[in-house]
């Protein structure tokens, strides 16, 4: 009797894990080997053509001297720091407007959501450079508004960046449902007893609302940051880095030297430090949790 | 319990054809040369093969190319095919070639017939990526009976022929002829550099119209080994630049840095804002003021038809030759591209007929028309003709009796580790251009940092 008990949950664990395989294959084939030969290639002279030779250290002493690696590095982390909070913000206060109900409320959501669905896109990058190209659209505009302008503004240095970092504030959707659901689990009942206080609406935002939010806007921050830091479709489709390297991500550089230039084993040694990278930031926002984010209930 | 039974061959059967369709990727990707697994291999590709159809030979050909390239080439695959039953084509065109084809290669996957470039062509070739194509020359599967041996010798490698050239070319300096009439400008093939700096100026005057050098064209590779030439020097030696110094470099950077002091260059900005080397794109061609257009463009004499294509009606696209300070040295014929049979291919013989039906189907050129350009066949080039419109027509001429006459040998092909090179004459470029770099300046940056990169393996 008891053996035929262990049996059956044999069985379940059997069936479980079978019907857990295809993740579990897919997960191992496509993610945990690629990533485990992508670090040995860290550590090799590897170009694709031609099998890879281990080089030790090499790739990341390369790294060190290497100067377009810490100028991307630098426009990057400005990119995901200056874009990021941008993003937040701008998704809080749609996500404000869109609390109270109407009948348009749907459709207006829908609206703004919808440059976060086809806003990493390739045709969406194609159709920013051409909307600031110094004949495009937002030229135009500003000569509509009697503002005599033909910027460049993809081809100067100093604004080429702020069009890749307004084409990413513009995606702020998908952060925008996060705040709205977690708006909506605010209990009423504490802007009424607020009211009754005396407290006007800024109070309530500052006192009652955010703090309340924190734990969404933690989460969205370090969702964001990584995406940030891992920004590619923009730079490659708009600017390809140009003018002078001022707009060149990191994950650019990496695929340039890859695929580019065949340098495919420093390119491996450039992703693994992303990774270092991405992954001290999260611990860092973690590490200052503890400080501002609410976790405690309504 | 059934239920249960159901469930399970259900996601067993899921699970299978997951572990299935992997296998079989890693089985064509798994790089062993012993005969077992090549067998295996073959029989593998077969059995997909099969599964499709018959038991046809199916061959893969790639290539890059515009729309229009697309298109004649899946017209002359579709007649080969409907020539040769039995034989089916998997043609496939990618913007993103030479990415496309490293990682294909890396997983043994290359497609039979390849379009090579003559940049690319050493780095293939000494990897062993490449099948050497003397055997079918001399056995005749590949008739080059009609081909003059310098064109013939540009595909090779050490001792073999890694490829067949399937349309020569050379430098052109693509311009608008029409605003030249217009404006009464009369220029000549064979310029000094001085003397199309003048026209430059002059044009600039009186139309309004800028110029787009090397950079805009996204030839640079090409033009700063041009003026080196007319010194009698290469850009490339062993493991380092062939020049002595930075000053060999000035001279190309210079042109840059007076065309923006001067404001006859167009402003650098203008190229952010397209794709550097697209035709359609090209300040030549597309602007919406005189200010943001150019006169001229730094291609190849294939691209003339493409680039007459693009132009607004009733301008008319003409070519003559880059400037230098003595273009009849300077000047080359080059191997536009070059067809050939990577050493993952099932099929070399079937491939390397395919090769020969390109070469000399009289057929086959009659669609492609020289869109890759002029044939390399003197037979075949001769018969095209009559069906060739004025601008193809165009083209053989400043082929056949512009440049072969006063021009010399080509360059060796840039070395295998060049790419960074060419990534760093660009950078530079650039710099000079946005007023960052002086031309002294950048001369030395790249003698300095690009001898570097030739060094390293």
């Amino acid at each position: 009797m008891k053996k035929r008990h262990r049996i059956s949950i044999y069985k379940e664990s059997t069936a479980g894990i079978i019907f857990c395989l295809p993740f579990i294959i897919g997960f191992l084939l496509f993610l945990v080997i690629p990533m485990g030969i992508s670090l040995y290639y860290a550590f090799c002279d590897y170009g694709i053509l031609s099998p890879a030779v281990f080089s030790g250290l090499k790739n990341f002493k390369i790294m060190m001297a290497d100067e377009l690696f810490w100028k991307s590095l630098q426009i990057t982390i400005f990119y995901a720091v200056v874009s990021v909070p941008l993003k937040l913000a701008f998704a809080l206060l749609v996500a404000i407007l869109f609390q109270k109900t109407s009948k348009a409320t749907g459709l207006y959501r829908a609206l703004y959501y919808l440059p976060s669905i086809i806003g990493g896109s390739v045709a969406v990058s194609i159709l920013w450079k051409r909307m600031f190209a110094t004949d495009g659209m937002v030229n135009q505009i500003l000569h509509g508004l009697g503002i005599e302008a033909s910027i460049p503004w993809l081809g100067n240095k100093n604004t080429a960046i702020w069009t890749l970092i307004l084409l990413t504030v513009w995606q702020f959707g998908s952060s925008m449902l996060i705040f709205l659901s977690s708006l909506k689990q605010i209990p009423r009942t504490f802007y009424e007893a607020s009211t009754v206080d005396g407290a006007g609406r800024w109070k309530q935002f500052t006192s009652i609302t955010l703090p309340l939010l924190t734990p969404t806007i933690f989460f969205n921050l370090v969702m964001q940051m990584i995406n940030g830091l891992l920004a590619f479709t923009q730079c490659f489709i708009i600017t390809q880095g140009q003018p002078l390297n001022s707009t060149l991500f990191y994950m650019v550089h990496m695929y340039n030297q890859s695929f580019v230039h065949y340098n495919t084993g420093y390119g491996a040694a450039l992703a693994w430090v992303m990774i270092l990278i991405v992954g001290t930031v999260t611990a860092v926002l973690f590490a200052t949790k503890k400080r501002w984010v609410y976790d405690g209930g309504f | 319990m059934k239920r249960k039974a159901l469930a399970l061959v259900l996601t067993a059967a899921i699970t299978g054809s997951l572990l299935g369709g992997c296998s079989t990727a890693e089985e064509q990707t798994r790089t062993t040369d012993t005969e077992d697994t090549a067998a295996v291999k073959t029989d593998l590709q077969k059995e997909v093969v099969k599964s499709g159809s018959s038991d046809d030979i199916k061959l893969s050909v790639f290539w890059w190319g515009r729309q229009l390239r697309n298109e004649k080439t899946q017209q002359i695959l579709d007649m080969y095919a409907a020539e040769h039953p039995g034989i089916t084509f998997d043609g496939q065109f990618s913007a993103d070639y030479w990415t496309r084809l490293a990682t294909l290669s890396a997983g043994h996957t290359m497609p039979d017939v390849v379009q090579m470039d003559y940049t690319y062509i050493s780095q293939y070739a000494e990897k062993g990526l490449l099948t050497d194509l003397t055997p079918y020359i001399e056995d005749g599967t590949i008739d080059v009976s009609n081909v003059s041996e310098d064109i013939l010798e540009t595909g090779r490698v050490g001792d073999g022929i890694y490829a067949i050239c399937n349309g020569i070319n050379a430098p052109a300096l693509l311009y608008n002829k029409t605003l030249l009439d217009e404006a009464g400008i009369q220029i000549h093939d064979y310029m000094t550099l001085e003397e199309f700096k003048d026209v430059c100026r002059e044009v600039y005057e009186k139309t309004g119209y800028k110029t787009s050098l090397s950079y805009g064209s996204n030839t640079n590779g090409d033009f700063l080994p041009y003026l080196l030439r007319a010194q009698g020097k290469l850009l490339y030696g062993d493991g380092k630049f062939a020049v002595d110094s930075a000053d060999d470099f000035v001279q190309f950077f210079s042109v840059f840095e007076d065309g923006i002091k001067e404001g006859w260059h167009v402003d650098p900005s203008l190229y952010v804002e397209r794709t550097r080397g697209q035709a359609e794109q090209d300040c030549l061609v597309y602007g919406s003021s005189p200010e943001t257009m150019s006169w001229c463009g730094f291609y190849h004499s294939n691209q003339l038809v493409a680039m007459q294509n693009s132009a607004p009606e009733g301008t008319d696209i003409a070519m003559t030759t880059f400037p230098s300070d003595n273009p009849e040295i300077s000047n080359y014929l080059k191997p536009s591209q070059f067809f050939s049979i990577s050493t993952d291919s099932k099929y070399p013989d079937e491939a390397a007929a395919l090769i020969d039906y390109i070469t000399n189907s009289e057929e086959c050129n009659n669609v492609l028309l020289g869109e890759r350009g002029v044939p390399i066949s003197s037979v075949i080039s001769e018969a095209i003709s009559v069906n060739q419109s004025p601008d193809e027509q165009e083209v053989v001429h400043y082929i056949n009796d512009v440049v072969t006459p006063k021009s010399t040998k080509i360059n060796p092909p840039a070395p295998g580790n060049a790419s960074e090179v060419f990534s760093l004459i660009d950078s530079l470029t650039e710099k000079v251009l946005y007023g960052e770099l002086t031309a002294e300046e950048a001369a030395a940056l790249l003698f300095e940092q690009g001898n570097e990169y030739l060094a390293k393996e």
